[in-house]
């Protein structure tokens, strides 16, 4: 099951690489990034986690990777990150708070809206943190050394 | 000329070795209009633009970038230069933004000369997508359908939903040099997609609408901009940042107003 998720984040990740016109040599490490979001994604609920939680983490690490290897193969980041956070969309609980709106159930739709953009915001602040940890120790590496 | 040693002059007008002001401008503008127009974030072009005309040895440096206009203007010899450009149209090919990236980093490391960098410019703006038509929608119904089985359909899903999601990116394209709207080409692509998708339930009564729709609204998902916006924000770029985050909502919501059309019909 867990195989079947990893393979499956791996190829959507990858075909939305193509679809933003990435550069060849990227498509495969796009295609990490999405596993590796989806895999940390699917362990943290193991683990008690909540899904926001869960999504804010592995947004960080998508995020994180995908400064990472920006540095390694010299192209600019969105390259990755982009592709990297499509497995953690909030598809369905769009779906459902859209097909409560529709039932008349306005009660249960703004629940669910709340908790779509609390999942959008997750992802969000994952990428921030993300690019805000990268951001910092450059800077600090920076510093050291104009120092010397 | 080599612009290492135009460099190191900066600041003594009698002795830096002239590079047409001109030259410099268009260079310059060319590098930020392309990355603008594929896709890239606004604090990129400013930095690229003001990078490439600093290393050509420009003083007072200043650029501004929205997400459709830019301006720039330097001191070239006691004259100053401003120039604006707009940038109406705008796609997403990171393939682009990624040579113009290596282009304007070897010329302020002394690589190439203007020339050769002006050159190298023109022929990037002028490359087509690196991928082609068919591979970029086969691309879309892949990760359509790929994303309907990660929102735990069946194998039964797959096939429609990647059909839905081929639908869909095949009229944004097609309606795109109609209707000259985004949001509304976005708008009738998702009532187009989930069009299809009430049909193959209605023939199919087996499958999930909610997989399939789920799937097919995939290639819509404003991840660009999102991503764009979030970089723009936390580089200190704010109106950018916020007007390409309010894209990203406006996207969303016709996308979800177009999903709730279609399920009420299914009511």
């Amino acid at each position: 099951m867990l195989l079947k998720g990893l393979a499956l984040s791996f190829i959507s990740s990858m075909a939305w690489c193509v679809l933003f016109n990435v550069p060849v040599r990227t498509i495969l490490a796009g295609g990490i990034a999405g596993m590796v979001g989806f895999l940390v994604y699917s362990f943290l609920p193991l683990l008690n986690a909540e899904v926001l939680l869960s999504t804010f983490v592995s947004a960080a690490i998508v995020s994180l990777l995908s400064q990472v290897m920006s540095i390694f193969l010299r192209v600019p980041s969105t390259n990755f990150s982009v592709a990297g956070i499509i497995p953690l969309v909030p598809g369905s609980l769009a779906y459902k708070s859209m097909l409560a709106f529709v039932n008349n159930d306005y009660v249960e739709g703004i629940t669910l809206a709340t908790k779509t953009l609390m999942v959008a915001g997750a992802i969000a602040s994952g990428l921030i943190f993300g690019i805000s940890v990268v951001t910092i120790v450059k800077g600090a590496r920076y510093a050291g050394k104009r120092a010397q | 000329m080599r612009f290492a040693g135009t460099r190191q002059y900066r600041g003594l007008d009698k002795d830096v070795t002239v590079l047409s002001s001109d030259l410099v401008m268009d260079t310059c503008l060319l590098a930020g209009a392309i990355i603008l127009k594929n896709g890239g974030e606004t604090y990129r072009t400013e930095e690229t633009m003001a990078r490439i005309a600093q290393a050509a040895g420009m003083d007072d440096v200043n650029s501004s970038a929205t997400p459709t206009s830019i301006i720039l203007s330097f001191r070239c010899k006691g004259l100053d230069h401003t120039r604006m450009v707009r940038t109406p149209s705008r796609t997403t090919n990171l393939n682009k933004i990624t040579l113009v990236n290596d282009v304007s980093r070897r010329f302020v490391s002394g690589g190439i000369t203007l020339e050769q960098a002006y050159l190298t410019l023109c022929e990037i703006d002028q490359k087509k997508p690196l991928y082609p038509k068919w591979m970029q929608h086969l691309a879309a119904a892949t990760a359509s359908g790929s994303f309907a089985m990660l929102a735990g359909g069946t194998w039964y899903d797959l096939a429609p939903s990647a059909l839905a999601g081929l639908t869909v990116n095949l009229s944004l394209e097609y309606l795109e040099q109609f209707v000259r709207m985004k949001f509304f080409t976005e708008f009738s692509a998702a009532l187009l997609g989930g069009l299809f998708a009430l049909l193959a339930v209605t023939v199919f009564p087996e499958l999930h609408i909610s997989i399939i729709i789920i799937g097919a609204m995939l290639p819509m998902f404003p991840g660009i901009a999102i991503t764009n916006s979030l970089r723009d924000l936390m580089a200190g770029d704010l109106v950018a940042g916020v007007s390409r985050g309010v894209e990203a909502m406006l996207t969303a919501i016709s996308v979800a107003v177009a999903t709730a059309i279609i399920l009420w019909f299914m009511r």
